[in-house]
């Protein structure tokens, strides 16, 4: 068998806004279809809008794609139309082998069965015979770990544990593609654990997987390659560390102008934090750096009347939502009174060891107390922490090795 | 094992769509048989006296119509059969096509989610609807039996054989117009509910529970390719003969014709579905 698993060439598929529009026109292109007369599928109608457009990639065994992209720009239309749920309205998808798909988990279930008798249900819609099923029933109850669970009906189910068994369901079923919407988000963080630590063991068997996530971290961990969709098109197809910067930049430039106008007000301005830069180990400027390598922060600030105490804060808020901060009044350090003038404050940071991610950097002065604040850059600053290379992970650790 | 998507090919594939159709069948017989049992345990787990309303339906029914025959509200010409068995071996015909209809065309919306979600054959949906409705008349014909012992009526082996033979038909037209308006639930929720108004209509108009003799020249009785259907299996059982072969051979082709069309539309129309359910 080849190891081109699926090839999607120019896919397109178009849906009409309006409901009694989309009934019109279904019923209307089966109609003429069946007399041969087939619609001229790259004209869109009144109403209607392409949902994927022109989106083109091809997957191997053994490798993993990630999609991303905002919500509506049409992830889960691929996906379906991979599965073959739905035809494309242009283009050709070919598709090598048996695909297991998880676009919703618990589709199949019937609320009012147990555990025991939906997974064999479960099974059959994923095309395993019942002797398969029988061989693999106990590996699937141990995956799903469900417990006493197993023969209450599905309806009693907490909304992970739907979870647990739809997943365990499907990566038992062998597919040679897996395709997993946005779902292990459901689970509880040891499943989560659980089911990376499962792809990433059948992908070294040989599957390939499409994982559709708003998780950065899944993306950049999990797949190689991953596919960037807006509006239906194909923004990004590629490494997926570039992916997923391409889609923060797009989404922090549409709402860097809220941000800068969330500027606390009760600033007594005696010195103004005229600007910030990034400089890598050797005194380029910068604003990517790859994790641990060092970095100096060069702030210039004009000072109008005395400053007492001054207090120096650097905060870098990733995209992952956690602060990481450095803070001279929390590092119990204490510097002389910054008179008038301009004067270039310096931090040096010798081994920058954030996550791989993307981050705004905000700046801050204040005077005695960290609450008396004199001058912030809210938010202003953006700065990209890169894979280190030849290292696995989102940091790399300084370690000391003894070997006894 | 490779599939390609391309548009329309369903449409566009033609006479060539026939293998593919009775492959996927056969491939899939064994989730037509798991959702047949989904369907039967889950349909009956919640009621109390379970699976006994398969029985009791025709059984109430039975007694509602000997009850209006007797008092003399519904006036209809003797029957040759006691009247009891006569209208229970009509009704236990005719349930398979009103029950199997109604649940047919529900199939796909009740299914909701899957559909939508997972792909697989949606067309064993409907034949595992039907197969219910075979389930279902396969238990009622264990209380005619008990009906024909009470009443001490003999039925002949021929006649038994010739009933099984000519109850057919009805089964393979159920499960036409269910792939057919189970689409159009599909789309249209109230679909069932404008069905379920016309089988009841149907009843009245087919001879279920009054005999044909009475009104044999009847417009609409003659129209109704439900007459033969239901009247052939009939008389087989309870007189040992078909006495309208001709009738009964020309609503059995159309039977087969209404499935074959739409079983072929509904293989075009799966995936325009799966978009709007």
């Amino acid at each position: 068998m080849s190891d081109l698993l699926i090839q999607c060439e120019n896919a397109g598929k178009k849906f009409a806004k309006s409901l009694n529009r989309s009934m019109l026109y279904g019923f209307t292109d089966i109609v003429r279809g069946s007399f041969g007369m087939f619609p001229d599928s790259d004209r869109l109608r009144k109403d209607e809008f392409w949902a994927v457009q022109d989106v083109s990639f091809s997957i191997n065994r053994g490798e993993t794609l990630g999609l991303i992209g905002p919500n509506g720009s049409g992830k889960t239309t691929l996906l379906k139309m991979l599965n073959g749920i739905f035809l494309p309205d242009r283009g050709r998808i070919t598709v090598n082998g048996k695909v297991g798909a998880l676009i919703q988990v618990g589709a199949g279930f019937h609320p009012m069965l147990s555990g025991r008798e939906n997974i064999y249900i479960n099974g059959a819609i994923l095309g395993m015979s019942k002797k398969e099923i029988d061989r693999k029933f106990d590996a699937i109850v141990n995956f799903a770990d469900i417990g006493d669970f197993l023969d209450a009906p599905v309806r009693h189910y907490s909304s992970g544990m739907y979870v647990r068994l739809g997943f365990a369901i499907a990566v038992h079923c062998e597919p040679d593609v897996l395709l997993v919407d946005e779902i292990l988000a459901v689970g509880d963080r040891d499943f989560s654990i659980k089911c990376y630590q499962k792809m990433h063991q059948i992908r070294q068997s040989g599957v390939a997987i499409i994982l559709v996530s708003h998780s950065e971290y899944v993306i950049r961990e999990y797949t190689e390659q991953c596919l960037y969709l807006d509006a239906g098109k194909s923004k990004f197809l590629g490494n997926s560390d570039e992916g997923i910067s391409s889609y923060i930049k797009d989404v922090v430039s549409k709402k860097n102008p809220a941000i800068n106008s969330e500027k606390p007000n009760a600033l007594s301005k005696k010195a103004v934090i005229k600007s910030l830069h990034f400089e890598d180990g050797t005194n380029n400027v910068v604003d990517y750096l790859e994790t641990g390598n060092a970095l100096n922060l060069i702030m210039e600030l004009e000072v109008k009347e005395k400053v007492l105490k001054p207090i120096y804060s650097i905060n870098f808020y990733g995209d992952n939502g956690f602060l990481y901060c450095a803070n001279s009044f929390y590092d119990g350090l204490e510097f002389n009174e910054l008179l008038p003038g301009k004067h270039i404050v310096k931090v040096a940071i010798p081994q920058l060891h954030l996550p791989v991610d993307q981050y705004v950097c905000s700046t801050m002065v204040a005077e005695e107390s960290p609450v008396n604040v004199v001058d912030c850059e809210y938010q202003s600053y953006r700065f990209t922490v890169g894979r280190a290379k030849n290292a696995r992970g989102s940091v790399k650790l300084p370690a000391q090795w003894n070997i006894n | 094992m490779q599939k390609i998507y391309e548009p329309f090919q369903y449409l566009k594939a033609g006479i060539r769509i026939w293998p593919l159709m009775v492959r996927d069948i056969i491939d899939h017989r064994e989730l037509i048989s798991r959702l047949f049992w989904r369907n039967l345990i889950s349909r009956y787990k919640q009621s109390l006296f379970g699976q006994v309303w398969i029985v009791l339906m025709p059984l109430l029914m039975v007694g509602t119509f000997a009850f209006l025959k007797k008092t003399g509200v519904f006036q209809f010409g003797a029957t040759s059969v006691p009247y009891p068995l006569f209208a229970l071996t009509g009704l236990i015909i005719w349930q398979v096509f009103s029950t199997g209809l109604i649940t047919g065309c529900s199939s796909l919306v009740s299914a909701g989610d899957m559909i939508s979600k997972i792909n697989f054959p949606r067309e064993s949906l409907v034949f595992a609807s039907l197969a219910q409705a075979v389930l279902e008349f396969i238990i009622k014909l264990v209380l005619l039996a008990i009906f024909l012992v009470i009443f001490n009526y003999p039925v002949t082996l021929l006649g038994i054989i010739l009933f099984l033979i000519t109850v057919i038909p009805i089964f393979i037209l159920t499960l036409g117009l269910s792939l057919f308006f189970s689409l159009v639930t599909g789309i249209f929720r109230d679909t069932v509910n404008i069905l379920s108004v016309l089988v009841t209509l149907g009843m009245f108009l087919s001879p279920v529970v009054y005999p044909l003799k009475i009104s044999n020249n009847n417009f609409w009785l003659q129209l109704n390719l439900l007459t033969p259907l239901i009247d052939a299996p009939r008389d087989a059982l309870l007189l040992g003969k078909v006495t309208n072969w001709s009738m009964w051979g020309v609503a059995s082709i159309f039977s087969i014709l209404v499935f074959l069309v739409a079983w072929r539309v509904f293989y075009i129309a799966e995936t325009k579905i799966a978009e709007r359910i």
